[in-house]
């Protein structure tokens, strides 16, 4: 038993929860901080475009235009929190703040920082859409109860950017260079990925390159399961998302392991 | 192991440890440049060992090699006994690593610090609890475990710093300029602890700037410079074979300097000049010749110190690096 512990503590997936408890304890230090942000932006999100926007938006297949939204706000929520925290975030905490530095002087190395950032930025995206979920339950939004699997889905979500965002944390040289993540990569996604309106909407050939991008399956899962309109190949969209993470959680570890251990 | 191959072993060698840092031929090259070139050390186990050497000298480079957060270019290094290429995990778990750089966690308190340092250890939380209470006690910040490190003086972060890195009990510090910038009285303090440690068993890496800290502290020292070790000693025998028992300091006037130093060489004497200083050494029985007359200008003798030494090896010249 404690030798199984033992092999247990020298695990990365051991090492990233010690580091995830670092900033789990710095989120409750700032609690009153950090509340506005995760919980009131998206519900003001929901209400200015679901009912204001949504008045003038006729019902969207077979949904209120506030009910299609929701989903969406759910998912896009998840990362955004997520994203925030791993790139302005841990940049901060790497290059600013040198809590990296002190972790690499204990016996935890690159791959349990990586690996404890991506899932506490993934922490925050779901208490984030957490939130989002509650209200819109509360507002008669939701009508499956299939819909509370849309928290896991919403850590995988978060987990998927994160590791995403680590990618550029690791490569930037600067805080500003971050700033090309948001505005070249995930602005133009948020407005293409059926957050806002179907995607078959689109032209075809801007269809399949939504479908590329990582949020459109995130969005489409997750309203999957909020609406109760299940399909097999909702597996496919998993499958997706599990692939994005896996590619971008390896390229994060090695690059931020080339650049913390020179 | 059956009794056959149990070998007698000779007395007093019973428990002989392992050096506590061995480095043979380490070398560390960014690119074209060459950090470390090819240094070899050892640190025995219990004493306090000085890294010496301007900036730029390969110091940090040296000790983030040992700390397995630089990979090693050349050569060998065991760390405890073991190869810091192998078995890295084990080797960090052994030190307790204090940088230069203020990695203190601003968003956290004093005790919340050590907390976190203890999880990443692996020590059980009463364990961390009762061994944060100590190491504070012993540090005296017991009254500011509930504060932010912003609420602490420059010389109680440095404190807290090693403190934090003394939590799960390391058997070798790596302390990389411990004391710079830090006010008299704060050194003072960081000295008397650091030596409370020595005495307890806890072996010491140390580097700094503070020539009278080395002396203080250290039992040994190497000086390097450029990468490559210049000198290796106890700060006395350091002392006696590179400046000798006492140093003599005349000063000049400008135009009469060189002149004044071609008639000390001719009498034998050992010289260095710094600005418009004459330094002379009194080194196996030589000093300042006698029978040669120094008039009336202003002449100082004072027992030679480290820092003549490191001034003698390393040059006066500033170094930018």
């Amino acid at each position: 038993m404690t030798t199984a512990l033992a092999a247990l503590q020298t695990t990365v997936l051991w090492g990233g929860f010690r580091v995830w408890q670092r900033n789990r304890d710095a989120f409750f230090r700032a609690w009153k901080v950090e509340t506005g942000g995760i919980a009131v932006e998206p519900l003001v999100m929901l209400i200015a475009l679901g009912y204001g926007l949504g008045a003038y938006i006729r019902d969207v297949d077979g949904l209120t235009y506030a009910a299609f939204l929701a989903p969406g706000v759910v998912a896009s929520y998840a990362m955004w929190h997520s994203i925030f925290d791993s790139t302005y975030g841990a940049y901060l905490r790497m290059e600013t703040h040198n809590i990296y530095e002190a972790v690499l002087y204990t016996p935890l190395g690159p791959a349990d920082i990586v690996m404890g950032e991506v899932f506490w930025s993934a922490t925050r995206g779901l208490l984030s859409a957490a939130c989002v979920l509650v209200t819109a339950t509360a507002f008669g939004l939701v009508h499956s109860p299939w819909a509370v699997l849309a928290l896991p889905a919403a850590l995988m979500i978060g987990v998927m950017f994160a590791a995403i965002a680590m990618v550029v944390t690791a490569t930037v040289q600067t805080i500003g260079a971050i700033n090309n993540f948001f505005t070249l990569f995930i602005l133009p996604m948020f407005w293409v990925s059926g957050v806002f309106f179907p995607v078959d909407q689109l032209p075809p050939v801007v269809q399949w390159g939504a479908w590329a991008l990582p949020l459109t399956p995130a969005v489409e899962l997750v309203r999957g399961l909020m609406t109760g309109d299940l399909h097999w190949w909702m597996l496919a969209w998993v499958g997706e998302i599990v692939v994005f993470w896996a590619v971008s959680m390896f390229f994060a570890t090695r690059f931020m392991t080339r650049r913390l251990i020179r | 192991m059956t009794a056959s191959n149990v070998q007698p072993i000779a007395p007093g060698r019973e428990q002989a440890p392992p050096p506590a840092v061995r480095a043979l031929d380490l070398t560390k090259r960014y690119g074209a440049f060459t950090a470390v070139d090819g240094i070899s050390f050892e640190i025995r186990p219990g004493e306090c060992f000085g890294l010496l050497g301007p900036n730029g000298a390969g110091k940090t480079t040296t000790i983030k090699m040992i700390n397995c957060t630089s990979p090693l270019t050349a050569g060998n290094l065991w760390v405890d006994g073991k190869d810091v290429r192998r078995q890295q995990r084990a080797i960090k778990s052994a030190l307790g690593v204090v940088s230069q750089a203020d990695s203190l966690d601003g968003d956290l308190t004093v005790l919340q610090n050590l907390v976190c340092y203890g999880r990443y250890f692996n020590l059980t939380s009463r364990e961390t609890m009762r061994r944060a209470h100590e190491v504070l006690e012993f540090f005296s910040l017991d009254d500011r475990a509930a504060s932010t490190p912003d609420e602490l003086s420059g010389g109680m972060r440095r404190r807290l710093l090693i403190a934090r890195v003394l939590l799960h009990q390391p058997r070798i510090l790596l302390l990389d300029e411990p004391t710079t910038g830090l006010d008299p009285q704060s050194r003072l303090m960081v000295w008397d602890k650091l030596s409370e440690l020595k005495d307890e068993g806890i072996t010491i890496l140390l580097t700094t700037h503070y020539m009278a800290e080395t002396s203080y502290l250290c039992d040994r020292l190497i000086i390097i410079d450029n990468g490559k070790v210049l000198v290796e000693g106890s700060p006395a025998e350091l002392i006696d074979r590179h400046v000798g028992s006492h140093v003599t300091e005349v000063r000049v006037e400008h135009h009469e300097r060189e002149s004044l130093e071609q008639a000390l060489s001719v009498a034998g004497a050992e010289l260095d000049h710094w600005g418009d200083s004459i330094i002379v050494y009194h080194r196996n029985g030589a000093g300042i010749p006698p029978g040669l007359d120094l008039g009336n200008r202003p002449v100082t003798t004072r027992p030679g110190n480290l820092e003549d030494v490191f001034l003698r090896l390393t040059g006066r010249g500033l170094r930018d690096g």
